[in-house]
Protein backbone atom coordinates (compact mmCIF):
# COMPACT_ATOMS: atom_id res chain seq x y z
CA UNK A 1 0.00 0.00 0.00
CA UNK A 2 1.48 3.31 -1.10
CA UNK A 3 1.21 6.43 0.99
CA UNK A 4 1.92 9.93 -0.31
CA UNK A 5 4.23 11.99 1.88
CA UNK A 6 3.14 15.64 1.57
CA UNK A 7 6.49 17.27 2.38
CA UNK A 8 8.82 14.76 0.76
CA UNK A 9 6.42 14.88 -2.24
CA UNK A 10 6.72 11.24 -3.16
CA UNK A 11 4.85 8.08 -2.36
CA UNK A 12 6.41 5.30 -0.34
CA UNK A 13 5.15 1.89 0.72
CA UNK A 14 3.43 2.25 4.09
CA UNK A 15 4.49 -1.19 5.30
CA UNK A 16 8.08 -0.46 4.41
CA UNK A 17 8.04 2.68 6.56
CA UNK A 18 6.36 1.03 9.55
CA UNK A 19 8.65 -1.97 9.03
CA UNK A 20 11.93 -0.07 9.18
CA UNK A 21 10.51 1.97 12.06
CA UNK A 22 9.75 -1.28 13.87
CA UNK A 23 13.11 -2.90 13.11
CA UNK A 24 15.04 0.15 14.27
CA UNK A 25 12.68 0.48 17.26
CA UNK A 26 13.49 -3.11 18.22
CA UNK A 27 17.21 -2.35 18.17
CA UNK A 28 16.73 0.90 20.04
CA UNK A 29 14.73 -0.88 22.74
CA UNK A 30 17.35 -3.60 22.90
CA UNK A 31 20.30 -1.25 23.26
CA UNK A 32 18.62 1.72 24.91
CA UNK A 33 19.46 4.20 22.16
CA UNK A 34 17.17 6.38 20.06
CA UNK A 35 17.94 4.67 16.77
CA UNK A 36 18.23 7.86 14.74
CA UNK A 37 21.70 6.88 13.59
CA UNK A 38 20.18 3.85 11.83
CA UNK A 39 16.93 5.37 10.65
CA UNK A 40 18.30 8.49 8.95
CA UNK A 41 20.72 6.53 6.72
CA UNK A 42 18.02 3.93 5.93
CA UNK A 43 15.62 6.65 4.78
CA UNK A 44 18.26 8.43 2.71
CA UNK A 45 19.14 5.10 1.17
CA UNK A 46 15.51 4.44 0.21
CA UNK A 47 15.15 7.68 -1.72
CA UNK A 48 13.77 10.16 0.80
CA UNK A 49 15.52 13.54 0.31
CA UNK A 50 18.32 13.95 2.89
CA UNK A 51 16.85 17.12 4.38
CA UNK A 52 13.42 15.56 4.90
CA UNK A 53 14.92 12.37 6.33
CA UNK A 54 17.04 14.19 8.90
CA UNK A 55 14.28 16.57 9.97
CA UNK A 56 11.57 13.91 10.20
CA UNK A 57 13.70 11.43 12.12
CA UNK A 58 14.17 14.02 14.87
CA UNK A 59 10.40 13.78 15.39
CA UNK A 60 10.53 9.99 15.50
CA UNK A 61 13.38 10.06 18.05
CA UNK A 62 11.18 12.12 20.39
CA UNK A 63 8.50 9.43 20.27
CA UNK A 64 10.95 6.55 20.60
CA UNK A 65 12.61 8.07 23.68
CA UNK A 66 9.46 9.31 25.44
CA UNK A 67 8.20 5.98 26.77
CA UNK A 68 11.68 5.05 27.97
CA UNK A 69 12.23 8.42 29.63
CA UNK A 70 8.84 8.23 31.37
CA UNK A 71 9.44 4.76 32.78
CA UNK A 72 12.90 5.79 34.02
CA UNK A 73 11.40 8.91 35.56
CA UNK A 74 8.84 6.85 37.50
CA UNK A 75 11.63 4.72 38.88
CA UNK A 76 13.55 7.84 39.88
CA UNK A 77 16.27 7.33 37.30
CA UNK A 78 16.33 10.88 35.92
CA UNK A 79 18.52 13.66 37.28
CA UNK A 80 16.34 16.58 36.17
CA UNK A 81 18.84 19.16 37.40
CA UNK A 82 21.61 17.70 35.26
CA UNK A 83 19.25 17.15 32.33
CA UNK A 84 18.21 20.81 32.46
CA UNK A 85 21.81 22.00 32.08
CA UNK A 86 22.33 19.59 29.19
CA UNK A 87 19.11 20.61 27.46
CA UNK A 88 19.65 24.37 27.75
CA UNK A 89 23.14 24.20 26.28
CA UNK A 90 21.88 21.62 23.82
CA UNK A 91 19.26 23.99 22.45
CA UNK A 92 21.96 26.58 21.81
CA UNK A 93 23.90 23.88 19.98
CA UNK A 94 20.80 22.91 18.02
CA UNK A 95 20.41 26.49 16.76
CA UNK A 96 23.92 26.24 15.40
CA UNK A 97 23.30 22.80 13.97
CA UNK A 98 20.13 23.78 12.13
CA UNK A 99 21.80 26.92 10.75
CA UNK A 100 24.78 24.84 9.57
CA UNK A 101 22.32 22.35 8.07
CA UNK A 102 20.73 25.09 5.97
CA UNK A 103 24.05 26.59 4.87
CA UNK A 104 25.39 23.19 3.84
CA UNK A 105 22.24 22.34 1.96
CA UNK A 106 22.55 25.51 -0.07
CA UNK A 107 26.22 24.84 -0.75
CA UNK A 108 25.45 21.30 -1.88
CA UNK A 109 27.69 19.75 0.75
CA UNK A 110 25.01 18.47 3.15
CA UNK A 111 25.32 14.83 2.11
CA UNK A 112 29.08 14.98 2.35
CA UNK A 113 29.07 16.44 5.85
CA UNK A 114 26.43 13.98 7.00
CA UNK A 115 28.47 11.07 5.65
CA UNK A 116 31.67 12.43 7.20
CA UNK A 117 29.93 13.17 10.48
CA UNK A 118 28.50 9.69 10.75
CA UNK A 119 31.83 8.16 9.78
CA UNK A 120 33.90 10.05 12.33
CA UNK A 121 31.39 9.98 15.15
CA UNK A 122 30.18 6.42 14.77
CA UNK A 123 33.65 5.12 14.00
CA UNK A 124 35.10 6.75 17.09
CA UNK A 125 32.30 5.76 19.45
CA UNK A 126 32.08 2.27 17.94
CA UNK A 127 35.75 1.54 18.45
CA UNK A 128 35.64 2.84 22.04
CA UNK A 129 32.58 0.80 22.88
CA UNK A 130 33.94 -2.36 21.29
CA UNK A 131 37.21 -2.00 23.17
CA UNK A 132 35.43 -1.48 26.45
CA UNK A 133 33.01 -4.37 26.05
CA UNK A 134 35.69 -6.82 24.87
CA UNK A 135 37.78 -5.89 27.89
CA UNK A 136 34.80 -6.41 30.17
CA UNK A 137 33.99 -9.76 28.56
CA UNK A 138 37.59 -10.96 28.94
CA UNK A 139 37.72 -9.86 32.56
CA UNK A 140 34.51 -11.67 33.33
CA UNK A 141 35.91 -14.79 31.74
CA UNK A 142 38.99 -14.48 33.95
CA UNK A 143 36.75 -14.19 36.98
CA UNK A 144 37.53 -10.56 37.80
CA UNK A 145 34.62 -8.65 39.33
CA UNK A 146 34.00 -5.53 37.28
CA UNK A 147 33.22 -2.53 39.40
CA UNK A 148 30.75 -0.17 37.82
CA UNK A 149 32.13 2.99 39.36
CA UNK A 150 34.84 3.89 41.72
CA UNK A 151 33.60 6.51 44.15
CA UNK A 152 36.87 8.37 44.59
CA UNK A 153 37.98 8.20 41.00
CA UNK A 154 38.56 11.72 39.74
CA UNK A 155 39.97 13.10 36.55
CA UNK A 156 41.02 16.52 35.28
CA UNK A 157 37.41 17.48 34.63
CA UNK A 158 36.72 17.56 38.34
CA UNK A 159 39.28 20.31 38.81
CA UNK A 160 37.42 22.93 36.71
CA UNK A 161 35.75 25.99 38.25
CA UNK A 162 32.01 26.88 38.64
CA UNK A 163 31.10 23.74 40.48
CA UNK A 164 27.46 22.82 40.96
CA UNK A 165 25.99 20.08 43.13
CA UNK A 166 23.83 17.51 41.32
CA UNK A 167 22.11 15.70 44.19
CA UNK A 168 20.61 12.78 42.35
CA UNK A 169 23.85 11.95 40.56
CA UNK A 170 25.79 12.47 43.79
CA UNK A 171 28.12 14.79 41.89
CA UNK A 172 29.77 18.08 42.70
CA UNK A 173 31.35 19.15 39.44
CA UNK A 174 32.01 22.12 37.22
CA UNK A 175 29.18 23.07 34.83
CA UNK A 176 31.65 23.69 31.99
CA UNK A 177 31.98 20.07 30.80
CA UNK A 178 28.24 19.57 31.24
CA UNK A 179 27.46 22.59 29.07
CA UNK A 180 30.07 21.59 26.49
CA UNK A 181 28.67 18.08 26.19
CA UNK A 182 25.15 19.50 25.80
CA UNK A 183 26.32 22.03 23.21
CA UNK A 184 28.19 19.42 21.18
CA UNK A 185 25.36 16.90 21.19
CA UNK A 186 22.82 19.58 20.34
CA UNK A 187 24.88 20.66 17.35
CA UNK A 188 25.71 17.21 16.05
CA UNK A 189 22.26 15.80 16.78
CA UNK A 190 20.39 18.44 14.82
CA UNK A 191 22.90 18.31 11.98
CA UNK A 192 22.83 14.53 11.60
CA UNK A 193 19.26 13.81 12.74
CA UNK A 194 20.29 11.64 15.65
CA UNK A 195 19.38 11.79 19.32
CA UNK A 196 22.96 11.37 20.37
CA UNK A 197 22.18 8.88 23.14
CA UNK A 198 25.11 6.75 22.08
CA UNK A 199 27.46 9.71 22.61
CA UNK A 200 25.68 11.05 25.66
CA UNK A 201 25.81 7.81 27.66
CA UNK A 202 29.58 7.26 27.35
CA UNK A 203 30.20 10.99 27.95
CA UNK A 204 28.17 10.95 31.16
CA UNK A 205 29.74 7.71 32.35
CA UNK A 206 33.38 8.25 31.45
CA UNK A 207 33.76 12.03 31.61
CA UNK A 208 31.35 13.10 34.35
CA UNK A 209 31.21 9.80 36.28
CA UNK A 210 27.44 9.90 36.56
CA UNK A 211 26.29 6.74 38.39
CA UNK A 212 24.79 3.97 36.24
CA UNK A 213 21.38 4.19 37.89
CA UNK A 214 20.62 7.62 36.45
CA UNK A 215 22.71 7.62 33.24
CA UNK A 216 20.16 6.08 30.87
CA UNK A 217 17.18 7.96 32.30
CA UNK A 218 18.93 11.32 32.23
CA UNK A 219 20.22 10.73 28.73
CA UNK A 220 16.75 9.76 27.51
CA UNK A 221 15.13 12.79 29.15
CA UNK A 222 17.76 15.00 27.54
CA UNK A 223 17.16 13.36 24.13
CA UNK A 224 13.38 13.94 24.37
CA UNK A 225 13.74 17.63 25.20
CA UNK A 226 16.58 18.24 22.75
CA UNK A 227 14.97 16.49 19.83
CA UNK A 228 11.64 18.18 20.51
CA UNK A 229 13.36 21.55 20.27
CA UNK A 230 15.27 20.43 17.17
CA UNK A 231 12.06 19.28 15.47
CA UNK A 232 10.52 22.72 15.99
CA UNK A 233 13.72 24.40 14.75
CA UNK A 234 13.80 22.26 11.61
CA UNK A 235 10.10 22.90 11.02
CA UNK A 236 10.66 26.66 11.23
CA UNK A 237 14.00 26.88 9.46
CA UNK A 238 14.08 24.29 6.68
CA UNK A 239 10.36 23.35 6.66
CA UNK A 240 11.32 19.81 5.85
CA UNK A 241 9.66 17.90 8.69
CA UNK A 242 7.23 15.44 7.16
CA UNK A 243 4.68 14.73 9.87
CA UNK A 244 3.24 11.74 8.03
CA UNK A 245 6.64 10.17 7.50
CA UNK A 246 7.55 10.80 11.13
CA UNK A 247 4.26 9.32 12.32
CA UNK A 248 4.66 6.10 10.29
CA UNK A 249 8.14 5.67 11.74
CA UNK A 250 6.90 6.45 15.26
CA UNK A 251 4.17 3.82 15.17
CA UNK A 252 6.63 1.14 14.09
CA UNK A 253 9.34 2.43 16.39
CA UNK A 254 7.29 2.62 19.57
CA UNK A 255 5.94 -0.91 19.09
CA UNK A 256 9.33 -2.33 18.11
CA UNK A 257 11.03 -0.73 21.10
CA UNK A 258 8.86 -2.68 23.54
CA UNK A 259 9.85 -6.03 22.02
CA UNK A 260 13.46 -4.92 21.89
CA UNK A 261 13.43 -4.02 25.57
CA UNK A 262 11.95 -7.43 26.41
CA UNK A 263 14.61 -9.20 24.32
CA UNK A 264 17.30 -7.13 26.02
CA UNK A 265 16.51 -8.80 29.35
CA UNK A 266 18.09 -12.01 28.10
CA UNK A 267 21.47 -10.47 27.32
CA UNK A 268 24.17 -9.22 29.65
CA UNK A 269 25.20 -5.57 29.65
CA UNK A 270 28.61 -5.99 28.08
CA UNK A 271 27.23 -8.36 25.46
CA UNK A 272 24.66 -5.74 24.53
CA UNK A 273 27.29 -3.03 24.36
CA UNK A 274 29.51 -5.25 22.23
CA UNK A 275 26.69 -5.89 19.78
CA UNK A 276 25.77 -2.20 19.67
CA UNK A 277 29.42 -1.36 19.03
CA UNK A 278 29.47 -3.74 16.05
CA UNK A 279 26.27 -2.20 14.70
CA UNK A 280 27.60 1.34 15.10
CA UNK A 281 30.85 0.35 13.39
CA UNK A 282 28.97 -1.28 10.52
CA UNK A 283 27.06 1.95 9.85
CA UNK A 284 30.29 3.94 10.10
CA UNK A 285 32.01 1.66 7.58
CA UNK A 286 29.03 1.91 5.24
CA UNK A 287 29.35 5.71 5.28
CA UNK A 288 33.10 5.53 4.93
CA UNK A 289 32.80 3.36 1.83
CA UNK A 290 30.31 5.77 0.28
CA UNK A 291 32.96 8.49 0.53
CA UNK A 292 35.88 6.60 -0.97
CA UNK A 293 34.32 4.15 -3.42
CA UNK A 294 33.62 5.40 -6.93
CA UNK A 295 29.96 6.47 -6.87
CA UNK A 296 27.51 4.84 -9.30
CA UNK A 297 26.72 8.27 -10.61
CA UNK A 298 29.07 11.21 -10.22
CA UNK A 299 26.24 13.58 -11.11
CA UNK A 300 23.42 14.57 -8.80
CA UNK A 301 20.77 17.25 -8.80
CA UNK A 302 18.86 19.37 -6.34
CA UNK A 303 16.17 22.02 -6.38
CA UNK A 304 17.51 25.33 -5.16
CA UNK A 305 14.28 27.28 -5.18
CA UNK A 306 10.79 26.92 -6.51
CA UNK A 307 9.96 29.76 -8.86
CA UNK A 308 6.73 31.53 -7.88
CA UNK B 1 -8.61 47.22 -63.09
CA UNK B 2 -7.81 43.66 -64.05
CA UNK B 3 -4.29 44.18 -62.73
CA UNK B 4 -5.67 45.36 -59.39
CA UNK B 5 -8.02 42.38 -59.15
CA UNK B 6 -5.11 40.00 -59.83
CA UNK B 7 -3.02 41.69 -57.14
CA UNK B 8 -5.88 41.40 -54.68
CA UNK B 9 -6.30 37.73 -55.54
CA UNK B 10 -2.60 37.15 -54.96
CA UNK B 11 -2.77 38.83 -51.56
CA UNK B 12 -5.79 36.74 -50.57
CA UNK B 13 -3.93 33.62 -51.67
CA UNK B 14 -0.97 34.56 -49.52
CA UNK B 15 -3.01 35.37 -46.44
CA UNK B 16 -5.18 32.29 -46.70
CA UNK B 17 -3.02 29.43 -47.81
CA UNK B 18 -4.91 26.54 -49.36
CA UNK B 19 -4.89 24.23 -46.35
CA UNK B 20 -5.40 26.31 -43.19
CA UNK B 21 -5.90 24.07 -40.19
CA UNK B 22 -7.19 24.59 -36.75
CA UNK B 23 -6.80 22.41 -33.69
CA UNK B 24 -9.42 21.53 -31.11
CA UNK B 25 -7.85 19.83 -28.13
CA UNK B 26 -8.56 18.98 -24.54
CA UNK B 27 -7.22 17.13 -21.48
CA UNK B 28 -9.10 14.39 -19.67
CA UNK B 29 -8.41 15.85 -16.23
CA UNK B 30 -8.47 19.51 -15.28
CA UNK B 31 -7.09 18.93 -11.79
CA UNK B 32 -4.96 16.01 -10.77
CA UNK B 33 -5.69 15.57 -7.08
CA UNK B 34 -2.99 14.37 -4.76
CA UNK B 35 -4.54 12.42 -1.92
CA UNK B 36 -2.79 10.25 0.64
CA UNK B 37 -3.08 7.24 -1.67
CA UNK B 38 -1.82 9.15 -4.74
CA UNK B 39 0.35 6.87 -6.81
CA UNK B 40 0.47 8.64 -10.13
CA UNK B 41 -2.36 9.33 -12.53
CA UNK B 42 -3.11 8.58 -16.14
CA UNK B 43 -4.05 11.53 -18.33
CA UNK B 44 -5.43 11.53 -21.85
CA UNK B 45 -4.85 14.33 -24.32
CA UNK B 46 -7.10 14.30 -27.33
CA UNK B 47 -8.12 16.55 -30.15
CA UNK B 48 -9.16 16.90 -33.72
CA UNK B 49 -7.76 18.88 -36.62
CA UNK B 50 -10.36 20.85 -38.53
CA UNK B 51 -10.30 23.42 -41.36
CA UNK B 52 -9.71 26.95 -40.14
CA UNK B 53 -12.72 29.21 -39.57
CA UNK B 54 -12.37 31.27 -42.73
CA UNK B 55 -11.05 28.51 -44.95
CA UNK B 56 -13.04 27.33 -47.94
CA UNK B 57 -12.30 23.63 -47.77
CA UNK B 58 -14.52 21.23 -45.86
CA UNK B 59 -11.89 18.64 -45.04
CA UNK B 60 -8.33 18.80 -43.89
CA UNK B 61 -5.73 16.96 -45.83
CA UNK B 62 -3.02 15.06 -44.07
CA UNK B 63 -0.85 13.37 -43.33
CA UNK B 64 -0.51 15.20 -40.03
CA UNK B 65 1.84 14.65 -37.15
CA UNK B 66 0.99 15.68 -33.63
CA UNK B 67 3.41 16.47 -30.82
CA UNK B 68 2.14 17.07 -27.28
CA UNK B 69 4.61 18.73 -24.90
CA UNK B 70 3.66 18.57 -21.23
CA UNK B 71 5.57 21.02 -19.04
CA UNK B 72 5.36 21.21 -15.25
CA UNK B 73 6.04 24.20 -12.98
CA UNK B 74 9.54 25.63 -13.25
CA UNK B 75 12.16 25.56 -10.53
CA UNK B 76 15.77 26.57 -10.12
CA UNK B 77 17.78 23.38 -10.22
CA UNK B 78 21.45 22.58 -9.88
CA UNK B 79 23.36 19.71 -11.38
CA UNK B 80 26.40 18.74 -9.35
CA UNK B 81 29.38 16.63 -10.16
CA UNK B 82 31.47 14.64 -7.73
CA UNK B 83 35.18 14.44 -8.27
CA UNK B 84 37.82 12.46 -6.47
CA UNK B 85 39.94 14.65 -4.20
CA UNK B 86 42.69 12.78 -2.39
CA UNK B 87 40.59 9.63 -2.32
CA UNK B 88 37.35 11.26 -1.20
CA UNK B 89 34.46 11.91 -3.54
CA UNK B 90 33.16 15.46 -3.19
CA UNK B 91 30.64 17.63 -5.01
CA UNK B 92 33.02 20.12 -6.54
CA UNK B 93 31.41 21.44 -9.71
CA UNK B 94 27.90 22.67 -10.18
CA UNK B 95 25.81 24.47 -12.75
CA UNK B 96 22.54 26.13 -11.89
CA UNK B 97 19.65 26.13 -14.31
CA UNK B 98 17.15 28.89 -13.59
CA UNK B 99 13.53 28.31 -14.50
CA UNK B 100 14.08 24.67 -15.35
CA UNK B 101 10.90 22.60 -15.83
CA UNK B 102 10.22 20.22 -12.96
CA UNK B 103 8.37 17.97 -15.38
CA UNK B 104 8.73 17.63 -19.14
CA UNK B 105 7.28 14.92 -21.34
CA UNK B 106 7.00 14.86 -25.09
CA UNK B 107 4.45 12.65 -26.80
CA UNK B 108 4.72 12.35 -30.55
CA UNK B 109 2.96 10.41 -33.29
CA UNK B 110 6.24 9.22 -34.78
CA UNK B 111 9.96 9.81 -34.45
CA UNK B 112 10.61 13.49 -33.86
CA UNK B 113 13.34 13.72 -36.50
CA UNK B 114 10.89 12.34 -39.06
CA UNK B 115 8.39 15.06 -38.15
CA UNK B 116 10.57 18.13 -38.56
CA UNK B 117 14.13 19.43 -38.37
CA UNK B 118 16.12 19.91 -35.18
CA UNK B 119 15.99 23.69 -35.48
CA UNK B 120 12.20 23.82 -35.33
CA UNK B 121 12.21 21.34 -32.44
CA UNK B 122 14.70 23.39 -30.48
CA UNK B 123 13.22 26.83 -31.05
CA UNK B 124 9.79 25.60 -29.97
CA UNK B 125 11.20 23.89 -26.85
CA UNK B 126 10.06 20.47 -27.98
CA UNK B 127 13.36 18.73 -27.28
CA UNK B 128 14.29 18.29 -23.60
CA UNK B 129 17.76 19.58 -24.43
CA UNK B 130 16.37 22.94 -25.51
CA UNK B 131 15.83 23.79 -21.83
CA UNK B 132 19.46 23.19 -21.01
CA UNK B 133 21.09 25.38 -23.64
CA UNK B 134 19.89 28.77 -22.50
CA UNK B 135 22.72 31.21 -21.72
CA UNK B 136 24.35 30.46 -18.40
CA UNK B 137 27.21 32.12 -16.51
CA UNK B 138 28.91 28.73 -16.27
CA UNK B 139 29.92 28.83 -19.94
CA UNK B 140 28.43 26.94 -22.85
CA UNK B 141 30.52 23.78 -22.56
CA UNK B 142 29.76 23.23 -18.86
CA UNK B 143 26.13 24.13 -19.48
CA UNK B 144 25.84 21.63 -22.31
CA UNK B 145 27.53 18.91 -20.29
CA UNK B 146 25.67 19.44 -17.02
CA UNK B 147 22.41 20.10 -18.82
CA UNK B 148 22.71 16.75 -20.56
CA UNK B 149 23.36 15.01 -17.24
CA UNK B 150 20.53 16.88 -15.54
CA UNK B 151 18.11 15.71 -18.22
CA UNK B 152 19.38 12.15 -17.76
CA UNK B 153 18.85 12.35 -13.98
CA UNK B 154 15.36 13.77 -14.48
CA UNK B 155 14.58 11.00 -16.99
CA UNK B 156 15.70 8.37 -14.50
CA UNK B 157 13.12 9.73 -12.08
CA UNK B 158 10.51 9.65 -14.83
CA UNK B 159 10.21 13.44 -14.69
CA UNK B 160 11.54 13.93 -18.20
CA UNK B 161 10.82 11.74 -21.17
CA UNK B 162 10.12 11.46 -24.86
CA UNK B 163 7.59 8.94 -26.14
CA UNK B 164 7.82 8.87 -29.90
CA UNK B 165 4.82 6.60 -30.26
CA UNK B 166 2.79 8.36 -27.58
CA UNK B 167 0.23 9.95 -29.91
CA UNK B 168 -2.24 7.70 -31.70
CA UNK B 169 -4.27 8.75 -34.74
CA UNK B 170 -7.73 7.18 -34.76
CA UNK B 171 -8.64 8.76 -38.07
CA UNK B 172 -6.98 11.18 -40.48
CA UNK B 173 -7.60 14.07 -38.08
CA UNK B 174 -8.52 12.66 -34.66
CA UNK B 175 -5.77 11.78 -32.22
CA UNK B 176 -5.34 10.84 -28.59
CA UNK B 177 -2.30 10.55 -26.35
CA UNK B 178 -1.92 8.95 -22.94
CA UNK B 179 0.51 10.01 -20.27
CA UNK B 180 1.05 8.52 -16.83
CA UNK B 181 1.96 11.22 -14.36
CA UNK B 182 4.32 9.67 -11.78
CA UNK B 183 3.71 10.01 -8.04
CA UNK B 184 6.72 12.30 -7.69
CA UNK B 185 5.33 14.79 -10.22
CA UNK B 186 5.64 18.17 -8.48
CA UNK B 187 2.40 19.97 -7.66
CA UNK B 188 1.64 23.16 -9.57
CA UNK B 189 0.35 24.41 -12.90
CA UNK B 190 1.04 22.29 -15.97
CA UNK B 191 0.77 23.21 -19.63
CA UNK B 192 0.18 20.80 -22.47
CA UNK B 193 1.27 22.45 -25.70
CA UNK B 194 0.03 20.62 -28.78
CA UNK B 195 1.66 21.17 -32.19
CA UNK B 196 0.25 19.93 -35.49
CA UNK B 197 2.87 19.36 -38.18
CA UNK B 198 2.35 18.96 -41.88
CA UNK B 199 5.31 18.48 -44.17
CA UNK B 200 7.67 19.51 -41.41
CA UNK B 201 5.90 22.81 -40.72
CA UNK B 202 3.79 23.75 -37.74
CA UNK B 203 0.31 24.35 -39.13
CA UNK B 204 -1.60 24.67 -35.86
CA UNK B 205 -0.94 24.83 -32.16
CA UNK B 206 -2.91 25.06 -28.96
CA UNK B 207 -2.12 24.95 -25.27
CA UNK B 208 -4.25 23.43 -22.54
CA UNK B 209 -3.60 23.82 -18.86
CA UNK B 210 -4.18 21.47 -16.00
CA UNK B 211 -3.14 21.55 -12.36
CA UNK B 212 -1.59 19.03 -10.02
CA UNK B 213 -2.79 19.89 -6.58
CA UNK B 214 -2.63 18.45 -3.10
CA UNK B 215 -6.10 18.25 -1.59
CA UNK B 216 -7.67 17.53 1.78
CA UNK B 217 -5.17 16.28 4.34
CA UNK B 218 -2.08 16.54 2.09
CA UNK B 219 -2.94 20.13 1.25
CA UNK B 220 -3.58 20.93 4.89
CA UNK B 221 -0.24 19.48 5.96
CA UNK B 222 1.76 21.17 3.21
CA UNK B 223 0.08 24.51 3.86
CA UNK B 224 0.59 24.40 7.61
CA UNK B 225 4.22 23.41 7.17
CA UNK B 226 4.95 26.47 5.05
CA UNK B 227 2.55 29.06 6.50
CA UNK B 228 2.54 28.19 10.21
CA UNK B 229 5.91 26.46 10.64
CA UNK B 230 6.09 27.08 14.38
CA UNK B 231 2.65 25.63 15.08
CA UNK B 232 3.37 22.77 12.70
CA UNK B 233 6.61 21.96 14.52
CA UNK B 234 4.86 22.08 17.90
CA UNK B 235 2.14 19.79 16.54
CA UNK B 236 4.80 17.33 15.37
CA UNK B 237 6.36 17.32 18.83
CA UNK B 238 2.97 16.91 20.53
CA UNK B 239 2.18 14.00 18.25
CA UNK B 240 5.55 12.41 18.99
CA UNK B 241 5.18 12.82 22.75
CA UNK B 242 1.65 11.41 22.64
CA UNK B 243 2.64 8.43 20.50
CA UNK B 244 5.59 7.68 22.76
CA UNK B 245 3.46 7.96 25.90
CA UNK B 246 0.66 5.85 24.40
CA UNK B 247 3.16 3.19 23.35
CA UNK B 248 4.51 3.03 26.88
CA UNK B 249 1.00 2.70 28.34
CA UNK B 250 -0.20 0.12 25.82
CA UNK B 251 2.78 -2.18 26.14
CA UNK B 252 3.42 -1.83 29.84
CA UNK B 253 3.16 -5.14 31.63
Amino acid sequence: MQIYLPIAELSVNLFFLVGIGGAVGFLSGLFGVGGGFLLTPLLIFSGVPTAVAVASVTGQVVAASTSGALSHYRRGGVDLHLAMYLVLSGIVGAFGGVAAFDLLREAGQLDLVISLGFLVLLGFVGVLMLQESVRALLKRRQGVVVRERQANQHNWIHGLPWRVRFKKSRLYISVLPVLLIGLFIGFVGSLLGIGGGFIMVPALVYLLRVPGSVVIGTSLAQVVAMMAATTVLHAVQSQSVDILLAFCLMVGGVAGAQFGAAAGMHLRGEQLRGLLALLVLAVAIRFGLSLVLTPDDVFSMAVTSVAP
Amino acid sequence: MIRFALALFAIVCLVLPAGAERLFSSVSTETVQITSSFDGERLTFFGTIAPDAGAEQKFVEGPFHVVVVVVGPTQDRVARKKTNNFGVWLNTEQVEFKGFPSYFHVLASTRLRDITDVNTLTTNYILPESHAISPNPAGWWQTLNFGHELIRLMSEQDLFGVQENGVLFHSESFYSAQLTLPSNAPPGPYIAQTYVFKDGEIVARKSDGFAVRKIDFERFVALSATQYPLLYGLACVALALFTGWLGGVLFRR
